[in-house]
C-alpha cells in the first residue's frame, strides 16, 4: 500500500517512502527479532483521546513484554511516572534523534546504538521531519512509527486510522503478541 | 585585506573619530567572522530534518539526494539543507532591510539626513549592533544609509554563494546564514532607531501606553481602516492627515502584525486588531472599509478576499503589488474616485497620499457599507451540510480536529468550535477543501471571544540605567575583569527569556502560560511582534493579563513589550550593552569578543514559539551568532535545521580569562544554540536550563539550578536526569532540593568540579581579537 500521509503537511516529496504495516503479527516480529530496540513516546501520548486507555500505558505494557527501554521526551515523563514506570531516557525528541543518527552512540543502556526505533504520541508534522533525519542519516537502524496517521519516512507505518477503533485494536493485540512471542522464546 | 578596501572602511565608519579604537573586525566580509561562527558550529552541531528529499534549483535535476546521495552538481544533501537554510535567512534579511531603505528614504525625505539619532538623553550608545559590527558610531539619520548600503553588498556575495557551482560546504553555508542573521540584525536596529529618532515612538520609557487588542477592539459603528504588515509610512500619515483634519476620533485606525504594534508607538488610540494569524479571519468579517497593505506576512490573497466583502484595497509596497494599476502620479480626487465609485484596488507608492486618499476613502465608503458579524446562532444551521469527510483535517495547518467541531456545532454543541478558534491559525485551507462549501474559518471566527485585551505598547531601546540595574542582577562582573559584584536579595535575575516570532503556536495561550511562568520567578520577560501581542490575550482569576500584572521595568519580574519585529534587535543590543557597561569591551569592530562575552556569560534565552517565515531565521541567526541560544516551537522543525550539541568530549574547552588556562568544560553552556521542543511544558524546562552559563556564581547558580529543578519536577514530576552534570560544588545545590539531589550525585558517583569563573573562547581558535 501506498505511504501516504494524513496531513498534507507531511506530504512525502522525495522517492523513498516506507511500508504500510497493519499486521499485528509482522509488527510483533520486527520487535522481536531487533536486539535493542527503543521506544520513544511524546507529549500526545498524555492526551491522545479514541482509545480505551491513555497512549502512555500501551508504550508502558509493550516496554514490558519485551524490555524494551523508554525514552521519554517532551513532558511524557510525568504521565509514565503517574502510571508507575519510570522512563530510561528522557532526552527530548531533536536530542535522541541526534544520537541515534551516529552509528556508534552507545544507546540508552550503553549498549550499542538501537538498531530499531518505534515512535509513539508524537505531533505528525514534527514526528515527520524527525523520521526524515533518520531515513537519510541512519541507516543503520529501521524506524516503526506507531501513531494513527501515516508517516511516509518512516520504514514501517500505521495507516491512517484516525477513527481509533482500529489502533486500538492493533495496539493491544501487538501488546498481546509481544507477551505470547516473549514467553514463547 | 587590501589596502584600497582598508581606506574605504576607515572612510565609511570615521575611522579617525576617537570614540574607541577600531578594533579587527570593521564591516566583516562573508568571511571575515568565519573562525568564531566555525567555533560555534563546532560545539553545536548542524541537525538536519530534510523537508524535502529533492534538489529542484538547475536543469541538471531533479535530483534525489536520498540518503545524503550526491545531486549531478556534486552537492549532498547536508549541504543543500544548509543551503536552503541560507537563503532562507537572506530573504529574511533582505525583507528587514528593504523595509528599512523605504523608510528611511521616506525619513530623510521628510525630515532630512541631518536629522539627528535621539533615542533620549539617558540612551549613550544608540547604536550598539552598528557600533559592534561596523565600527561605525551614527550621529545623524544620513549616517544610518551607510549601514543599509554594507548590507546590501553583504546580501550580494551571500545570495551569490547559495548560485549552482557556488559554495561546497554545508558548514561554510551555516557560517554564512550566522553572517546573514547578524546583516538582519543591522539591517534592523537601523530601521528601528530611524523610525524612533524621528516619530516621536517611545524610547526607553517604562510607562509606555496600554493600548486596545482584539478582533473587536474597533468601533465599526465609525469608518474602520485596518493595516496589514510591517511598514509603518502609510499608516503614520493616514494618522497625520486624520490629525491635520480633525478626524482622529471619527475614524478607526487598526492593524494586524506589526504595523499594528507601530501604530499603537504612534498613537495610542490606533488599535491592535490581532497577530497575522487573525488576518484572513478579519477580512472575511467585512468589517474593514478599507485595508492597506504595506509590506511583510501579509497574505497572498487579500486583493481577492477584499473584493468577496466590498472592502477597498490600497496596496503602497512596491514588494507586494498584487499586479495593481499604480496610481501614485494621478491627484488624489481621482484615485478617490476610482476606489470609490469604480470599486477599484489600486497601488499608491507614495505614504503622503496614501494617508490622504484612504482616510477621505473610508469616509466615503463607510455609509454606504452594512457591516455585521456572523451570529453564533446562525453557525448551527452554516454548519448542516457537513458530511464529516474529513477534508479540513487532512489540511489543517496546526493539525486541529476541525471536521469534528464543525460536525459537533451542525449537532447544536459549540464547545469544540470555540475551542478550536484558540488555536485555528487563520489560514483557511478547511473552507477551501470542504467540498459542501462551508465558510468554516467564518463558522470559527463567529464563535470566537470577543474581547478586548490590554497590551503595552512597545517601548523600543534599553537605556543604560536599565543596563546597569539588570547587569547587576545578573551577577556579571563590574568594573575590571573577574571582579564579581552579586544583586542583592529581590534584585537578582535568574534570566532574560525574549519570546518573539509570528503567531503559529501549537496552543493560543503558550506564549501567555510560558511568559507568566517566568514572571513569577523573577526572570525579565522581553516580547515583541506577534508574540507580545499573543502574551497579551489571556487573563489570570483576577481578571489581569501579564501586562496588567507585572511592571514594564527592566529588573526581576519585568514584562516588557519591546516593540515590533526590528525591534527585535534592541535585545541583542541590550546583551551587547551589558558587555560594553559591565567588562569594559570596546564595541567598535569587535564582534567575537562581544559574542563571545555574551555566549558565556549572559544568561539570555531567545524563545520563538510560533515562528513562521523566513525573518524568523534570519532573526533566530542572528542572536545565534552574537551568542543567544533560542528555542523553537514544534513547527520550526520545518526550517530543516538546528544547531545542538551531543555532550561530546573535546568540544568545549573554555579558556580562563583571568589565569589564562584552557580548561575543558563539563558544559557546553548554553547546551544547545537551536533547538526544539514539542509541547509548551517541556519549553519550561528547557528554557530555564538553558539559563545556565560557565559564570554562574555565587548565588545565581543555585538560583538558576532552583528554577531548572523546581520547573522539572511541576511540569515533568521528577528531578532532572542530568542535574549531576549541572551542579559543580555542593554549594551550588539549592537548599530545599538538597537532599534529594545528594542521593541522586551519591548514586551517580558524582565528584566537585572546576568552575571558571571568566571562561572565553578567545584565544582557543584562530582569530584577531585581543586576548586582553
Amino acid at each position: 500500500m501506498k505511504a501516504q500521509a494524513f496531513h498534507t503537511v507531511n506530504i512525502l516529496t522525495g522517492t523513498k517512502s516506507g511500508t504500510i504495516i497493519k499486521d499485528v503479527d509482522q509488527c510483533a516480529e520486527l520487535i522481536k527479532k531487533a536486539k535493542r530496540p527503543l521506544l520513544v513516546i511524546g507529549g500526545k501520548v498524555l492526551d491522545e483521546k479514541g482509545l480505551t486507555k491513555p497512549l502512555g500505558e500501551y508504550a508502558i505494557d509493550m516496554a514490558d513484554a519485551v524490555d524494551m527501554p523508554i525514552c521519554a521526551t517532551a513532558h511524557s515523563i510525568k504521565g509514565l511516572i503517574e502510571m508507575g514506570w519510570m522512563p530510561e531516557s528522557t532526552l527530548d525528541f531533536v536530542e535522541i534523534l541526534n544520537f541515534l543518527k551516529k552509528s556508534d552512540w552507545m544507546g540508552v543502556g550503553k549498549e550499542g546504538n538501537h538498531d530499531l526505533v518505534i515512535f509513539m504520541g508524537i505531533r505528525s508534522d514534527l514526528l515527520e521531519r524527525g523520521l526524515s533525519t533518520l531515513k537519510h542519516y541512519a541507516p543503520h537502524l529501521k524506524t516503526i512509527s506507531l501513531c494513527n496517521e501515516v508517516m511516509p519516512n518512516a520504514d514501517y507505518s500505521l495507516p491512517n486510522w484516525t477513527k481509533g477503533k482500529k489502533w486500538n485494536g492493533f495496539l493491544g493485540g501487538l501488546i498481546e503478541a509481544l507477551n505470547d512471542q516473549t514467553g514463547q522464546a | 585585506m587590501n589596502k584600497t578596501k582598508q581606506k574605504r572602511i576607515e572612510k565609511i565608519i570615521n575611522a579617525s573619530d576617537e570614540w574607541e579604537p577600531v578594533g579587527p573586525t570593521p564591516m566583516p566580509d562573508i568571511s571575515t567572522l568565519r573562525g568564531w561562527q566555525m567555533r560555534l558550529l563546532k560545539t553545536y552541531k548542524p541537525f538536519y530534518a530534510p523537508s524535502c528529499d529533492l534538489c529542484c534549483r538547475c536543469t541538471f535535476g531533479k535530483c534525489d539526494l536520498t540518503g545524503n546521495k550526491k545531486g549531478a552538481c556534486g552537492i549532498d544533501l547536508s549541504t543543500q539543507q544548509s543551503r536552503e537554510f541560507l537563503i532562507s535567512c537572506c530573504q529574511g534579511t533582505a525583507a528587514h532591510t528593504a523595509h528599512a531603505i523605504h523608510l528611511l528614504d521616506y525619513l530623510i525625505d521628510k525630515y532630512g539626513e541631518d536629522h539627528k539619532i535621539d533615542l533620549s538623553k539617558e540612551v549613550e550608545i544608540e547604536a550598539p549592533i552598528m557600533r559592534t559590527v561596523m565600527g561605525l558610531k551614527p550621529e545623524t539619520i544620513g549616517d544610518l544609509r551607510k549601514g543599509l548600503t554594507y548590507v546590501e553588498g553583504q546580501l550580494c556575495h551571500l545570495v551569490s554563494s547559495t548560485h549552482t557551482g557556488q559554495e561546497g560546504g554545508n558548514l561554510d553555508y551555516e557560517a554564512k546564514a550566522m553572517h546573514a542573521g547578524i546583516m538582519d540584525m543591522l539591517g534592523m536596529e537601523i530601521c528601528d532607531i530611524a523610525q524612533i529618532s524621528t516619530l516621536n515612538m517611545p524610547t526607553s520609557n517604562e510607562d509606555t501606553a496600554l493600548v486596545d487588542i482584539g478582533w473587536r477592539s474597533a468601533d465599526i459603528t465609525k469608518p474602520v481602516i485596518i493595516c496589514i504588515g510591517h511598514a509603518v509610512a502609510p499608516s503614520k500619515e493616514i494618522l497625520d492627515y486624520m490629525t491635520a483634519n480633525g478626524l482622529y476620533d471619527d475614524i478607526e485606525v487598526g492593524g494586524i502584525c506589526c504595523t499594528a504594534i507601530d501604530n499603537t508607538r504612534l498613537s495610542d488610540s490606533a488599535r491592535v486588531i490581532g497577530p497575522l494569524s487573525k488576518q484572513l479571519s478579519y477580512i472575511r468579517t467585512g468589517v474593514a472599509d478599507l485595508i492597506v497593505t504595506d509590506e511583510q506576512c501579509i497574505r497572498c490573497d487579500v486583493p481577492e478576499e477584499a473584493e468577496k466583502t466590498g472592502t477597498a484595497l490600497i496596496a503602497t509596497s512596491d514588494k507586494v503589488s498584487y499586479g495593481l494599476e499604480d496610481v501614485t502620479d494621478r491627484g488624489s480626487d481621482e484615485i478617490v474616485d476610482m476606489i470609490v465609485n469604480e470599486k477599484r484596488q489600486v497601488l499608491i507608492l507614495d505614504p503622503v497620499k496614501v494617508g490622504e486618499v484612504a482616510t477621505r476613502v473610508a469616509q466615503k465608503l463607510a455609509p454606504m457599507r452594512k457591516k455585521e458579524f456572523i451570529e453564533e446562532c446562525n453557525v448551527q444551521g452554516m454548519a448542516k451540510a457537513c458530511k464529516r469527510c474529513g477534508s479540513c483535517d487532512k489540511v489543517c495547518a496546526n493539525l486541529l480536529p476541525v471536521g469534528e467541531a464543525v460536525y459537533a456545532a451542525a449537532n447544536d454543541n459549540l464547545e469544540l468550535l470555540r475551542g478550536l478558534s484558540r488555536a485555528c491559525v487563520g489560514c483557511g485551507k478547511c473552507a477551501q477543501e470542504c467540498p459542501e462549501g462551508i465558510p468554516v474559518l467564518n463558522l470559527i471566527q463567529a464563535v470566537a471571544s470577543t474581547e478586548t485585551f490590554k497590551m503595552r505598547s512597545g517601548r523600543g531601546a534599553a537605556h543604560e540605567i536599565d543596563i546597569r540595574r539588570i547587569g547587576k542582577a545578573l551577577g556579571i562582573g563590574s568594573g575590571s575583569e573577574g571582579r564579581l559584584e552579586i544583586g542583592s536579595g529581590a534584585g537578582r535575575l535568574p534570566g532574560v527569556i525574549a519570546f518573539v516570532g509570528c503567531s503559529n503556536l501549537p496552543e493560543a495561550d503558550d506564549i501567555a502560560d510560558m511568559a507568566l511562568e517566568f514572571a513569577e520567578r523573577k526572570f525579565l520577560v522581553l516580547l515583541t511582534g506577534c508574540a507580545a501581542m499573543g502574551a497579551a490575550m489571556k487573563r489570570d482569576a483576577d481578571g489581569k493579563n501579564i501586562y496588567e500584572k507585572f511592571p514594564a521595568e527592566f529588573g526581576p519580574s519585568g514584562v516588557i513589550n519591546i516593540g515590533s519585529c526590528v525591534s527585535n534587535s534592541h535585545i541583542v543590543g541590550v546583551a551587547v550593552k551589558v558587555a560594553q557597561l559591565f567588562a569594559k569591551k570596546p564595541l567598535r569592530g569587535n564582534f567575537e569578543v562581544i559574542a563571545d562575552y555574551i555566549l558565556h556569560r549572559i544568561p539570555a534565552v531567545g524563545v520563538a514559539w510560533g515562528a513562521y517565515s523566513q525573518k524568523a531565521t534570519s532573526i533566530a541567526s542572528g542572536a545565534n551568532a552574537f551568542g543567544i541560544p533560542v528555542i523553537l516551537g514544534p513547527q520550526g522543525a520545518k526550517y530543516r535545521r538546528l544547531l545542538l550539541s551531543d555532550g561530546e568530549e573535546g568540544d568545549y574547552p573554555v579558556r580562563d580569562f583571568r589565569s589564562d588556562k584552557v580548561v575543558e568544560m563539563g558544559g557546553p553552556y548554553p547546551d544547545h544554540l537551536i533547538t526544539l521542543v514539542e509541547t509548551k511544558e517541556r519549553a519550561m524546562v528547557t528554557i530555564a536550563k538553558q539559563c545556565l552559563r560557565n559564570n554562574d556564581t555565587g548565588p545565581l547558580r543555585p538560583l538558576r539550578l532552583f528554577h531548572y529543578i523546581d520547573l522539572h519536577k511541576k511540569y515533568m514530576g521528577s528531578l532532572p536526569d542530568d542535574i549531576h552534570v549541572h551542579v559543580r560544588s555542593v554549594s551550588e545545590i539549592p537548599l530545599v532540593y538538597k537532599r534529594e539531589v545528594m542521593e541522586v550525585l551519591e548514586k551517580k558517583g558524582w565528584k566537585p568540579r572546576e568552575t571558571v569563573p571568566t571562561p572565553t573562547w578567545i584565544g582557543t581558535y584562530p582569530s584577531k581579537a585581543s586576548l586582553s
